[in-house]
């Protein structure tokens, strides 16, 4: 699994090259973010190129977040697709993380602080 | 007089409603779209009514059998064959429905009506009739009036002066239609109509038999009387049809089962208690559910029979089939929940199996897996995270 990494000012915007994260690649997803977890505090996910996340991807999202909560950072996303969008209003996932349309929109939500 | 519903098409358009349940056969609160439709062709005087029937052909006619329990005739033009124990279907289109009943028996021996199986009506017949004979037509259409910007969705039909069709449109964009009345799928036919369609082949009413009359100058008529019309053509359809029978917006419509408390509606042997969960109306509630201390329930909703609405669940404006589990801490606002689906009211579908997220949704009759670390870890969490 391919995840980019960009940095904006001191925001690190992160790009999972996948159409999923599920049960076949969360172990892998979660591994490949914990060296920029350790590096970074203020993170954006690019969620634009994910169709599909189940239960195992909830989870491994969630994880990234409560990593960076220790560090008092925090874990934004944006460009969610309308497939994703619906399962985290179902779970009620939409109020656990912020969720932006645009990674310029949430890249200055940590500026904006 | 006799008719003919056509209810053999696959519901293509109305999935995931449609893998399990034929579309003339989705429920409105507690009876099928097609039952509403049959009781309203008894009321005007329709006293034999064939049905063809192709996908889930059983599901139908198990249901309706004689149709004397509605107060008239019914049989079946089964379209397709038993290969291995199986049915396959394979539907011959609404005109090659009618030829193959006329072909049988010569069922259509007077003027008849047509109409689909999946669309809420309460057009007066008599006067449809009165129109059709008035004017010596062969085949007339209902029309409604439709929106411009929605032309798109529907087969436009042009008339003259007279109300003689001169052409149709199928589906035009709105700059380039020509009118705003659309054909609804009730017609009125003298059976020399019959004699214009090929025997033994797929043929459409409105696609090719309709065309080829108007070629042949045959007289066609389309009438505009207004009425309810009620077309589940896609799923934002259906959910939006059941809104309405909750807000009491389907003409002649009565909602069933015992007001509670003002338009809260239940079946029997619910488990429900108002101090303790949150019920706004309009909600029908169907028989044999749960909803657990503490659920919201917000109107217009639909919870069907032996439903589980787990405590801290929040229900919204949503319609959720029979025998679903709605777990602690989950979301459903403008949704409709069937089986396996997730559908948002913008017809976006999830396939929850997929998502293999029975933690949050599944059926009320399975039982309660042992939670995994994952699904603990993620109860927990979506628990303990503090909401923005």
């Amino acid at each position: 699994m391919k995840i980019q990494l960009e940095t904006k000012g001191n925001v690190a915007v992160v790009t999972v090259c996948s159409e999923a994260i599920d049960a076949s690649n969360a172990k892998e997803f979660k591994e490949g973010m914990i060296p920029l977890l350790e590096k970074h505090s203020q993170v954006v996910f690019d969620m634009s190129h994910l169709r599909f996340v189940d239960s195992t991807g909830l989870g491994a999202l969630l994880s990234c977040l409560r990593e960076l909560h220790k560090s008092n950072g925090d874990l934004r996303l944006f460009g969610m697709t309308k497939q994703v969008r619906v399962l985290f209003e179902v779970v009620n996932m939409h109020k656990v993380f912020e969720i932006f349309n645009t990674v310029e929109e949430a890249v200055a939500s940590f500026e904006n602080q | 007089m006799k008719g003919i519903i056509l209810a053999a098409g696959r519901g293509t358009r109305v999935k995931p409603l449609t893998y399990e349940i034929p579309k003339p056969m989705l429920p409105i609160i507690n009876q099928p779209v097609m039952e509403l439709l049959v009781r309203h062709l008894a009321r005007h005087g329709v006293s034999e009514v064939v049905v063809n029937t192709s996908y889930r052909a059983p599901d139908i006619e198990n249901y309706f059998r004689d149709g004397s329990r509605f107060g008239l005739h019914m049989a079946y033009s089964f379209e397709g064959q038993l290969k291995e124990d199986e049915l396959i279907d394979e539907p011959l289109g609404s005109a090659g429905a009618l030829k193959r009943i006329q072909e049988h028996s010569g069922f259509f021996n007077e003027t008849f009506v047509v109409v689909c199986g999946d669309a809420i009506i309460d057009i007066d017949l008599q006067a449809l009739l009165d129109f059709h004979h008035q004017k010596k037509s062969i085949a007339t259409i209902a029309l409604a009036a439709v929106p411009l910007e929605d032309v798109s969705s529907y087969g436009i039909v042009v008339l003259d002066q007279q109300s003689r069709v001169l052409s149709f449109q199928e589906k035009p964009l709105p700059h380039e239609s020509k009118s705003n009345t659309a054909n609804t799928g009730i017609y009125i036919f003298e059976p020399e109509v019959l004699e214009h369609i090929p025997s033994g082949s797929v043929y459409d009413i409105g696609g090719q038999l309709f065309p080829q009359l108007v070629a042949q100058n045959a007289p066609i008529y389309g009438a505009e009387i207004p009425f309810q019309w009620l077309d589940i053509g896609q799923v934002t359809d259906y959910y939006q049809v059941i809104l309405k029978a909750l807000r009491g917006e389907i003409n002649g419509w009565q909602m069933p089962g015992i007001e509670i408390a003002e338009r809260i509606w239940t079946g029997c042997n619910v488990r429900l208690d108002l101090e303790t969960c949150t019920v706004v109306p309009p909600v029908y509630i169907g028989g044999s559910a749960t909803l657990e201390p503490g659920c919201t329930v917000i109107g217009p909703s639909y919870i069907g029979p032996g439903c589980r609405i787990a405590s801290e669940a929040h229900v919204e404006q949503s319609v959720v089939f029979d025998y679903t589990r709605v777990g602690s801490n989950v979301n459903i606002t403008q949704k409709l929940l069937c089986g396996k689906y997730c559908v948002d009211a913008d017809g976006t579908t999830l396939d929850l199996r997929a998502l293999d997220v029975d933690w949050a949704i599944s059926d009320a009759r399975s039982q309660d897996k042992p939670l995994d670390d994952l699904r603990k870890e993620l109860i927990t969490a979506l628990k303990e995270m503090k909401p923005r």
